[in-house]
């Protein structure tokens, strides 16, 4: 969810009631400027795919809804998580800028990418730029941050999910003069010498 | 059998025929077959398991190798069990067949203990040749039954390399002690 930048502060005990009077400050600021006309943008951001697989494409969207109560302005964009080094864009934009995005609605945004490597990544949050009304700075906030995953190498993947249906073939052809030659060849003498049996006893 | 004597030559035949020794030409096949049937799961191992052929060629060749002396082991032991059984089902039918075979002029001048060597001797081939074609055929379909069963059912969390030194190695193992079992 959309983070607006605020001071970080450090808390001390020594502190602590100076600290309390800035938080009751805040929280009255925030309840009074639910009513003024801005708007409010709520952004989070997805990693769809079950598995992560390198070499296969991993789907990213983002979500932006604006829950204030006037239109955002300028809206961008900015996702610099994916280093070349790790990721491939195979679709879409990893910047992307809406003029407007109006009060109470919504918009999304999906990117695919193909990843390089194997392991362990970290899905940071994407940044997001916007004026909240007219005549106000730009405001800078953050999507939520999906964490990290795990990429599973290719050859896992395969052996964990592929069918394996021309293997399977190839391994029934490998298997079959091997068990087949030496039935029929028993069946052959066996049928011979079972039948002349039967009929002499008949 | 006085000692010292010499054993006739229909005799030694006889020993060899019933003899739990194989010949030269029916080991070379056994050990042949074996060795077919115990690097078919190289191939699983390799595609369906993603081994790698060269970083994983010493213990191929091993369980290869190990595998190929246990399933000859078993063949000659379910050759040496079936052959007695076949041999006692197939007496008639090979006696009237090799009887069958003999024309009357042949039959009149043969002794009644030429005749029935004859009959021997065919009835040896051919539960000899019954034996061996169903003893590898029993033992290559059980073998590799069980090497799915194992690799791809009991053993498949394990690590490939384990997974393929277990499911063949057990495999082998059960087969020789299959064919030990019902003597």
């Amino acid at each position: 969810m959309l983070l607006t930048r605020s001071l970080p502060g450090q808390a001390f005990p020594h502190e602590m009631r100076i600290l309390t009077a800035v938080a009751i400050f805040g929280l009255v600021c925030l309840a009074g400027s639910a009513d003024d006309n801005v708007a409010r943008l709520l952004a989070a951001k997805h990693v769809q795919n079950q598995y992560l697989v390198e070499g296969r494409d991993l789907t990213v969207t983002y979500s932006i809804y604006n829950v204030g109560t006037s239109a955002a302005l300028s809206v961008q964009l900015t996702d610099e998580g994916f280093p070349e080094s790790d990721f491939k864009v195979k679709h879409g934009m990893p910047t992307v800028n809406w003029a407007r995005i109006a009060p109470g609605t919504n918009v999304t945004h999906s990117i695919v990418l193909t990843p390089l490597k194997s392991g362990k990544f970290n899905f940071t949050a994407a940044e997001l730029s916007y004026v909240p009304s007219e005549g106000t700075q730009p405001q800078i906030g953050y999507t939520s941050g999906p964490g990290e995953g795990g990429i599973m190498p290719e050859r896992d993947y395969d052996r964990k999910f592929s069918p394996h249906i021309l293997d399977w073939a190839a391994f029934a052809v490998m298997t079959l003069p091997s068990i087949g030659i030496p039935l029929m060849l028993w069946y052959s003498s066996n049928r011979k010498y079972r039948i002349s049996s039967k009929a002499k006893k008949h | 059998m006085a000692a010292g004597k010499k054993l006739t030559k229909e005799e030694e035949l006889l020993l060899q025929d019933f003899s739990r020794n194989v010949t030269t030409k029916s080991s070379a096949l056994f050990y042949g077959n074996a060795f077919i049937v115990s690097a078919i799961p190289i191939w699983l191992y390799w595609r369906i398991h993603q081994m790698d052929l060269f970083q994983s060629a010493v213990v191929f060749g091993v369980m290869t190798l190990v595998c190929t002396w246990l399933i000859a082991f078993a063949y000659k032991n379910v050759k040496f069990v079936l052959k007695h059984k076949v041999a006692l089902q197939r007496e008639d039918a090979v006696s009237r067949e090799v009887m069958k075979k003999l024309s009357d002029a042949d039959s009149k001048k043969m002794s009644r203990k030429e005749k029935d060597e004859r009959i021997l001797w065919k009835k040896n081939e051919v539960a000899d040749y019954e034996a061996t074609t169903f003893s590898i055929f029993y033992n290559n379909a059980l073998f590799l039954f069980l090497v799915i069963v194992a690799s791809f059912f009991i053993l498949r969390s394990l690590n490939p390399t384990v997974n393929y030194v277990l499911s063949v190695g057990l495999a082998g193992g059960l087969l020789a002690l299959f064919s030990t079992g019902s003597q």
